[in-house]
């Protein structure tokens, strides 16, 4: 599974400030990485250390300081959904679309023909588990279910890069589980590449084939974890156990100094 | 079903007590019902006052001028104020404070400016309308949520298509109420204008019957104008209900 793939995405050199009322705040520091084709890279990091920056950064919605990040060997400067999807942190939907037309709403912004668009997103509701509420409004939804609506807006572009910004964080943990076994799932059948932000040790292990930690803020990629294992995998192995541990380990020196 | 009967219920009741109350009164400073019916009678069959239609019409156009140059500086000043942070804060607040300004002490000067005729109504009814309407647009982009304008970003929308598909329906509750708002205060506007001074129009009749204390006409036309203020509120409160069906 981890044989030579090609290099999708290159982070060089990045570095993020932003100048708030008291000063300066330098989000990201000379931040460097590279994801391969059909990866499921996920950042873990505290609070604030500019995962949803970096991110930003490679949706091509808030611009580098120093340093650049190439897609697909070229450069990013705009947002470009034809390459690049993204999923945010609080599920961003319009709470005047139904669930439906919020599927549909990268894809009206192609340009694609009314009827087209409406059959592309009422067949990704079914594997979304949204078949019976295509025309209900984000209100009515429950917080998983809403997660999902805006996984399928992203995945209804059908770019080949996801990027998802704590998708699940606002779930409860039984949710959150479900919702971790059914992207597996998706990731699997679809093979994009996935860029992931989360908090929790659980996914991370379960989900990605590379973790890459961040330090406190400014944030620096501290270690990469390569993760081979075949999937579905038991999170109980002695194996998994092992780098449970070790990301634990570096994941708290940098939560503790995140909280001095 | 029982708010209607309440409704009319507590209608007969006032019209009761009107009745009493303006038959023990001077006839030349209150009238009964009782009176007042044969002078709407009179009024609408154009006995009394011939010149209603004219007149009517005269201030309707005149609202409609009033209101539709309204809409478009609000719109205008408000998008301008609202886009731009450091123009919005130097304008923002004195925008506010000159609408707590009593608007019917610029009257007289607007009069003096725009002479006796429709200009000078035109421009009282503006300067009413313009300020809800300007001040409602500036509430409704700042009540745009910046998250739904980086989603739409993200997913390939310009200015134009971020206007469109997020700005509008955001604020669309608070601009359709500003609009209704501005259009009773143009229709206010443009009435008050003509009772304090005007050669024609709807406020130059009641004027008129109120200067001969005509009492019964006077009420009479009263009605009329009233009449006038509801239906085009009623009409604003349609085009509002068409608007929130569009948003949901
Ligand atoms: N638009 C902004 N203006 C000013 N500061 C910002 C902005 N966005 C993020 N920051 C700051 O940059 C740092 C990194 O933020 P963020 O990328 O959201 O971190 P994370 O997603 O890892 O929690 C934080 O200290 C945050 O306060
Ligand atoms: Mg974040």
């Amino acid at each position: 599974m981890t044989a030579a793939r090609g290099e999708l995405i290159a982070i060089e050199g990045v570095t993020k400030r932003y100048l708030t009322s008291s000063g300066p705040v330098e989000a990201l520091h000379d931040v460097s990485l590279s994801v391969g084709e059909g990866d499921f890279c996920t950042l873990i990091g505290p609070s604030g250390c500019g995962k949803s920056t970096l991110l930003g950064m490679l949706g091509g919605l808030v611009a580098p300081d120093e340093g650049r990040l190439l897609v697909d060997g070229q450069p990013v400067t705009t947002p470009d959904p034809r390459r690049v999807a993204t999923v945010f942190q609080d599920a961003g939907l319009f709470p005047w679309r139904t669930a439906l037309q919020n599927v549909e709403f990268g894809l009206e912004l192609q340009g694609v023909p009314a009827a087209r668009r409406r059959r592309t997103a009422s067949e990704l509701l079914g594997p979304l588990g949204l078949s019976g509420f295509a025309e209900k409004y984000p209100r009515e939804l429950s917080g998983g279910m809403k997660q999902r609506v805006a996984i399928g807006r992203a995945l209804a572009i059908d770019a080949k890069i996801l990027l998802m910004d704590e998708p699940f964080g606002a779930l409860d943990e039984q949710t959150r589980v479900l919702m971790g076994e059914w992207l597996l799932d998706i990731w699997r059948r679809t093979r994009k590449t996935v860029i992931f932000v989360t908090h929790s040790l659980h996914e991370a292990l379960f989900l990605s084939t590379r973790v890459a930690v961040m330090t406190a803020r400014p944030g620096r990629i501290k270690s990469i974890l390569e993760l081979s294992m075949e999937y579905p995998r038991s999170v109980e192995s002695p194996e998994m156990a092992a780098l449970r541990a070790k990301l634990w380990s570096e994941i708290r020196e940098e939560s503790l100094r995140a909280m001095r | 079903m029982r708010v209607l009967w309440l409704r009319l219920g507590l209608l007969a009741a006032l019209l009761a007590v009107w009745e009493v109350a303006g038959r023990a009164a001077n006839p030349l400073l209150a009238v009964p019902p009782s009176a007042v019916l044969p002078a709407l009678r009179d009024l609408l069959l154009l006995r009394s006052y011939p010149e209603l239609p004219a007149s009517l019409w005269l201030t309707l156009r005149e609202i409609g001028a009033a209101y539709m140059l309204a809409v478009a500086a609000g719109l205008g000043c408000g998008f301008v104020l609202g886009m731009h942070r450091l123009v919005g804060r130097v304008w923002g607040p004195m925008l506010a404070a000159l609408y707590a300004v009593p608007a019917v002490v610029w009257y007289p000067s607007l009069m003096l400016f725009f002479g006796l005729d429709a200009a000078s109504k035109i421009a009282f009814g503006f300067l009413l309308g313009f300020f809800p309407i300007t001040l409602s647009v500036l509430a409704g982009v700042r009540q745009v949520n910046p998250q739904f304008v980086t989603v739409a970003r993200a997913y390939g929308a310009g200015a134009v298509t971020v206007f469109r598909r997020v700005m509008l329906p955001s604020m669309l509750f608070t601009l359709v109420g500003g609009l209704r708002t501005g259009l009773a205060l143009c229709v206010i506007g443009v009435i008050v204008g003509e009772i304090l001074g005007s050669k024609a129009g709807i406020g130059a009749l009641i004027n008129h019957a109120y200067g001969l204390l005509r009492t019964a006409d006077y009420v009479a036309l009263v009605l009329v104008t009233l009449l006038l203020v509801v239906g085009s509120d009623v009409l604003a409160s349609l085009l509002e209900r068409r608007a929130r069906q569009w948003t949901e």
